[in-house]
């Protein structure tokens, strides 16, 4: 597992010598601008969800609003059935993303300590279900869980986002449950604890940080979902984000300024909680996918 | 006989811990993708209780009488080609970039990773607008630099929509590769680089021969979801052309979703997905062996 730390990239920096290094400069002015750029469509959006449609059309693009039209936001939240929307996004991502990882903590945690028969095929075959698209199957998807009479609620939506989810955090917690050392389970054993008890009382604890990370990328990939929502959540009382500013866009796209505003309504939580938890988001990307 | 006894009750353990996950993991993941193979045969609307096997019949006609499929077959390629290339490339740059002792690299990686994290229908809804040709950036852009002439309606154009949708989706994915590459930059032995430079080596043959071969494995894993990633490009496509103009971005996954889901065509659009299911298993399966070799090779 490697993460990038602080610690780690100053040991990696090249030593700095005392004449000014011309192509570092030219590096530094190629990145900045670069990274100017891959800004310059937020700032776009931020200014344009503050305007009204009259400053849209007259002022140019990255001139700041003149007057904070605030009303943008407060209109795009009734039309967009924000209400309903953020609602349903929060039940399903608050009862999906702790569910997930605990399931898969509990799988990854017998396939990675205890020997039993099948135990490698099976890691095998959760190890395959981790590169296959569920894009590919929207339409079966729909038929079983309309057959199972699911669609339009939230265990119908919540089940295939835990089953697509499973394979990726089995992964990358089996990699990290197998690095423990043997004895701790196995004193534990000798004193009589099962597994269960093992893995609540020693695996949990310990594995903390890859949790928090698995937990941050979830929260993420879950709240972003589209595709799956659009064919199983069909009613708009049971639209998630993503789906109402889908709905948003093909209804009100010339009210440009609330248009925007439904962007960074729709996209602020995500971002919010990028900011706060970096590092872990980053431990978690490149763990087990990029060995050091 | 006590030895066989702490096994079964190992085994027992061991299976209250994995049914729940591996349960709905068969149910909701397995199941869908061994049906969608047996709908690929059928002829039903999705809605009737009975559905009719037609053999091949729904190969034959998508391969020979869907001219949309093909389309969708070529787009797809070109879409693959394309963020197989771009994305990972321009990743690479930055990474090798901000490897670098820079002022305020942290918060230009930041503002490179800040796309993925969105959600690909706003980035979607986001590009669209700035795509505007009436009060878009660009068009604004352009008309402040007294270049109103290049104004068109990139998304509404043929030849520039795939286009002007993969700019949208280098936008959103270069981050993903970056941070990739920054930690398998992670793992280029700095005594290498050290003795290359006493050696005399200058910065582009240390790239070729030190840093480079490390990051071969990196460089795999990148590549390969990157093709995965792409092979699935749904969102980002619905969101901002919806596979139109005239089906000119027009991708394997929409058209499965279209065919079953607003056609009412399941053996079609299974059939679609079939064909999508199989070259994706072509590009993982080799990668799982070989990711599974490097695996043991290592311990």
């Amino acid at each position: 597992m490697t993460s990038v730390s602080e610690n780690q990239m100053h040991a990696d920096d090249i030593v700095i010598k005392p004449q000014r290094d011309w192509v570092l400069v030219g590096l530094w002015i190629a990145l900045f601008v670069t990274a100017a750029i891959w800004l310059a469509p937020f700032v776009f959006i931020v200014f344009t969800s503050f305007k009204s449609n009259g400053d849209v059309m007259t002022t140019s693009a990255f001139a700041p609003p003149l007057h904070l039209q605030t009303s943008n936001y407060t209109a795009a939240w009734d039309k967009g059935r924000f209400g309903t929307t953020l609602f349903n996004s929060i039940i399903i991502t608050v009862i999906k993303v702790p569910l997930g990882i605990f399931l898969s903590a509990m799988c990854a945690y017998a396939l990675a300590r205890i020997r039993f028969p099948g135990g490698n095929i099976l890691f095998q075959a959760i190890l395959f279900g981790t590169m296959i698209p569920f894009q590919v199957m929207l339409a079966p998807l729909f038929t079983l869980v309309n057959s199972l009479k699911l669609i339009d609620t939230y265990p119908g939506i919540i089940l295939p986002y835990l089953a697509f989810g499973i394979p990726y955090q089995v992964f990358i917690l089996h990699a990290f449950f197998r690095a423990v050392p043997r004895e701790l389970t196995e004193a534990a054993r000798i004193d009589g604890a099962s597994h269960f008890t093992i893995f609540r009382r020693i695996f949990l604890p310990i594995s903390l940080p890859v949790l928090a990370a698995l937990f941050i990328l979830d929260f993420v990939a879950t709240w972003n979902e589209f595709a799956m929502a659009l064919v199983l959540l069909q009613d708009r009382e049971m639209w998630t984000l993503p789906l109402g500013l889908s709905a948003f866009q093909g209804q009100f796209s010339r009210d440009y300024g609330q248009l925007n505003a439904a962007i960074i309504m729709t996209v602020l939580p995500a971002t919010l909680v990028y900011l706060l938890f970096q590092r872990y988001f980053v431990a978690g990307l490149t763990s087990g996918s990029v060995k050091g | 006989m006590k030895a066989k006894n702490s096994n079964s009750r190992e085994t027992n353990e061991a299976l209250f811990l994995i049914v729940p996950a591996i349960a709905i993991y068969v149910v909701f993941a397995v199941f869908p993708m061994v049906d969608v193979v047996w709908l690929s045969f059928q002829k039903w609307n999705g809605l009737d209780a009975s559905k009719q096997f037609v053999g091949i019949a729904n190969y034959v006609d998508i391969f020979t009488k869907d001219p949309v499929f093909w389309q969708a077959f070529r787009n797809s390629v070109i879409w693959t080609v394309l963020s197989t290339i771009f994305p990972p490339m321009i990743g690479l740059i930055l990474a090798l970039g901000l490897n670098q002792p820079l002022f305020g690299r942290n918060a230009m990686r930041a503002i490179y990773y800040l796309p993925v994290i969105i959600a690909p229908i706003a980035v979607a809804t986001m590009w669209r607008w700035m795509y505007d040709p009436f009060f878009g950036l660009f068009a604004q852009l352009l008309t402040s630099w007294g270049l109103q002439s290049w104004i068109k309606d990139w998304l509404g154009t043929r030849e520039t929509a795939l286009y002007a949708a993969f700019i949208a989706l280098i936008w959103q994915s270069v981050g993903a590769s970056m941070v990739l590459f920054l930690a398998g930059l992670q793992s280029v032995d700095r005594s290498l680089v050290e003795a290359a430079r006493i050696d005399g080596a200058n910065r582009r043959q240390i790239f070729r021969f030190v840093t480079l071969p490390a990051l071969r494995p990196t460089i795999t894993i990148v590549l390969v979801l990157s093709v995965i990633g792409s092979l699935k490009a749904f969102d980002i496509i619905y969101g901002l052309t919806g596979g139109g103009p005239a089906q000119s971005t027009q991708m394997l996954a929409l058209w499965a979703f279209t065919q079953s889901m607003q056609i009412f065509d399941f053996g079609h659009g299974s059939a679609i997905s079939v064909v999508l299911l199989i070259i994706t298993l072509l590009i993982v399966v080799p990668y799982m062996r070989w990711a599974k070799k490097r695996e043991g090779g290592e311990e």
